[in-house]
């Protein structure tokens, strides 16, 4: 990283080349004036017309945004309307002027300066947030009854620029000036704030919490904004400038691409299907699955179920979400992962002392076998859902075949006991393990015989094998699951499932990411389950290559002697294939997250 | 007059944050009755918006509404029925992940 390079965090895609405009928006110097009593109750009224106004100006902005970046986005207005509505608000206000003889605007200022304290010392970060909600409506407010201009930071702007703030609101952003602002800059603010999902939804390159941007970042420089990645490029080069173009004429065409994948089958160019799960660990989850053309959920987590909650979830609950997730994906199947609970992920029912090694400790199916009530309870909601949907039942974290055995002989029990009861439910599900640990992996013929498929989470594997903690820093180089000892164990695990006559998928995290699904189906893997947001790039990626050549490449990549020779070879020979500058060049992971970047 | 207490589960992922607070406040808002909602120790007025926002209340939360007044009931049920559906936003999801 040089000098000339900034990095904050890309909250809305794409490259932007612009002058720099920085924009001054903040609450407005408020002078202390106290008014006669006789005056108070004409300083209520002057309030409450200043509100009435303000109400309808952000009612436009509202409509504006809603024409700009939809119903969904612009139901951020609602709540900034609903704050001028807001009677104990507005009361308070009202108050403040009638007790202390206060100006409507200095009354207004204080108790917006309440409500910013009492938000800042919540300590809650999404409040602290929406704190710029809060501010733009006071600015406007503060600045009606101080009988200012409002809004006119946009005026003045009549060249591409690039706008550079402390803080930016709604309103700000969904009024700015398309042909002009072609880029935004904030110190404050992340991915999730208002602002933000604004500008995604309009579709400006957008890059929040860059620290001390103001400061850093001139008046009339010109600059490359790349929100995709977060980074800002001050005084580019010309050559700089053609490559941003160049870019971004790649990205626009990549886009295109994608989504035209979205609705093709996931076969090789040889024919062969790959079948392309999601994978699904919150129910909001589920929509962006199906959009993404989903062919199942090859990994439903349930500890969504669990957080948050004091006790655990009822059999008609679980059995209610288990069918929920089943109807979205019709003649699909869908894979529920039992609990894997364990370390700072327990309810408070089964809540323990802190372990000195929670990764080594009690969680997963350890905990589940020793819980048996919680373990019938969950199984029979899959039995009940597997009624008339294909759901299927996978165990987390198994070093053991008496682990499989044993839950095999709880379902084999549940489900003769429904069936008595005459309760509706399936007679048997498949059981399928999740291959995380080395033992299993090892073990994996043996665990083949004795299930009905094989899933890799290769985060844990990675993870177990290779003895890295993914969460520290000092280690991050060290965990990939490129390394040939994991290499080995996934090809390891896919002939032992062959060899069984029995499917063998992978849900980890690795199958997301392009240069990975290629090895993935080079080791001869046909299920992938990927998080929904990597679906349309990892099937595009499918239907570039052959199997044939994907083995060839396994083959290599198999012998190399370490993870950066590993992900050479496979770089090299995807490029044949592949036009490799169509990607994004560090192959961001969903989770934002970096491996196996296609950066040679 | 009635006075009635209930607890509701909040569903959605993304939690109490503004937008279900102001569709709360919008339908709190129809009804003549007094509208407390309690999140842990902290409680709000269900009628305002800025109230609603310091609650943040997280998906799985457990809230404790308090509706008083004539209409108390019909409040109740409507507000139930808005926090058990999520606050028709269970489509969205944190996405709050710092770049790398």
């Amino acid at each position: 990283m040089t000098e000339r390079q900034l990095k904050g965090i890309g909250v809305s895609p794409g490259i932007a080349v612009g002058r720099v405009v920085v924009v001054r928006w903040a609450l407005p110097e408020v002078p202390h004036r106290v008014v006669a009593r006789t005056q108070v109750e004409k300083e209520v009224r002057r309030l409450k017309a200043a509100i009435k106004d303000v109400r309808r100006h952000f009612g436009e902005l509202r409509e504006r945004a809603v024409d700009r970046a939809g119903v969904d986005a612009a139901r951020i207005f609602d709540a900034q309307i609903l704050m001028l509505e807001d009677r104990e608000f507005i009361g308070g206000v009202a108050e403040l002027i009638r007790e202390n003889h206060l100006t409507a605007e200095k009354a207004f200022e204080f108790k917006t300066l309440e409500v910013r304290d009492l938000w800042t010392d919540a300590g809650n970060p999404l409040l602290k947030e929406r704190l710029a909600d809060v501010t733009g409506v006071a600015i406007r407010v503060i600045q009606h009854l101080m009988h200012r201009g409002t809004d006119d930071v946009w005026d003045g702007i009549s060249q591409a620029s690039i706008v550079v703030a402390k803080e930016l609101s709604p309103g700000l952003t969904v009024q700015l000036d398309r042909e002009h602002v072609v880029g935004l800059i904030s110190e404050e603010g992340t991915r999730t704030s208002h602002a933000a999902i604004l500008a995604h939804s309009i579709g400006i390159p957008a890059i929040f919490g860059l620290r001390n941007a103001v400061e850093r970042i001139r008046f009339a420089t010109t600059v490359i904004l790349d929100g995709t990645r977060g980074t800002v490029l001050l005084d580019p080069t010309p050559d700089e400038l053609a490559e941003a173009q160049r870019s971004e004429t790649r990205r626009s065409e990549m886009t295109a691409r994608l989504e035209e994948a979205t609705t093709q089958p996931s076969d090789t160019l040889d024919g062969t299907h790959i079948a392309l799960r999601g994978n699904v660990d919150l129910p909001a989850e589920i929509a962006a699955a199906k959009a993404h053309g989903a062919e199942g959920v090859g990994l439903l987590r349930t500890e969504f179920l669990l957080t948050g909650q004091s006790s655990l979830p009822s059999e008609d609950e679980q059995v209610a979400y288990f069918r929920r997730v089943a109807e979205a994906f019709p003649g699909h199947p869908v894979v529920v992962r039992t609990y894997d609970l364990g370390g700072d992920k327990f309810p408070a029912p089964f809540r323990t002392a802190p372990e000195p090694n929670p990764a080594l400790g009690w969680r997963a199916v350890r905990v589940c076998l020793d819980e048996p009530a919680m373990f019938r309870t969950q199984i029979r909601a899959i039995l009940r859902g597997a009624a008339r949907l294909p759901l299927q039942l996978m165990i987390p974290l198994v070093t053991r075949l008496d682990e499989v055995e044993r839950t095999r002989a709880f379902v084999a029990e549940e489900a003769a006991g429904l069936h008595k009861a005459g309760i509706e439910a399936a007679a048997s599900v498949p059981v399928g393990v999740m291959v995380e640990t080395p033992a299993a992996a090892v073990m994996a013929d043996r665990l083949a015989e004795i299930s009905d498929f094989l899933s890799v989470g290769t985060n844990d594997l990675t993870q177990y094998v290779l003895v890295v903690d993914r969460g520290n820093a000092r280690l991050a180089d060290r965990f990939t699951p490129h390394d040939p000892s994991v290499l080995r164990l996934l090809k390891l695990v896919a002939e032992a499932a062959r060899a069984a006559g029995k499917p063998a998928s992978v849900c980890g995290e690795m199958a997301s990411e392009p240069l990975s699904a290629f090895l993935l189906i080079g080791l001869g893997y046909k299920t992938l389950s990927v998080a929904p947001p990597a679906l349309p790039l990892i099937k595009w990626l499918i239907r570039q290559v052959s199997t044939e050549r994907a083995r060839a490449a396994a083959d290599a990549a198999l012998a190399a002697r370490s993870a950066e020779l590993a992900l050479d070879i496979l770089r090299f020979s995807l490029a044949e294939a592949v036009d490799l500058s169509l990607l994004d060049p560090d192959a961001r992971l969903p989770a934002g997250r970096r491996s196996g970047s296609l950066k040679a | 007059m009635a006075v009635i207490e209930r607890e509701a589960k909040i569903v959605n992922p993304l939690g109490m944050h503004v937008r279900p607070g102001a569709e709360f406040v919008k339908v709190a808002n129809r009804f003549k009755s007094a509208v407390a909602v309690t999140n842990g120790d902290v409680s709000v007025n269900g009628k305002s918006i800025l109230g609603m926002m310091t609650l943040a209340a997280e998906c799985g939360a457990s809230i404790k509404i308090k509706c008083d007044g004539d209409d108390a009931e019909a409040a109740m049920e409507a507000l139930l029925a808005l926090v058990a559906a999520g606050f028709y936003e269970m489509h969205l999801k944190p996405e709050d992940e710092e770049a790398s």
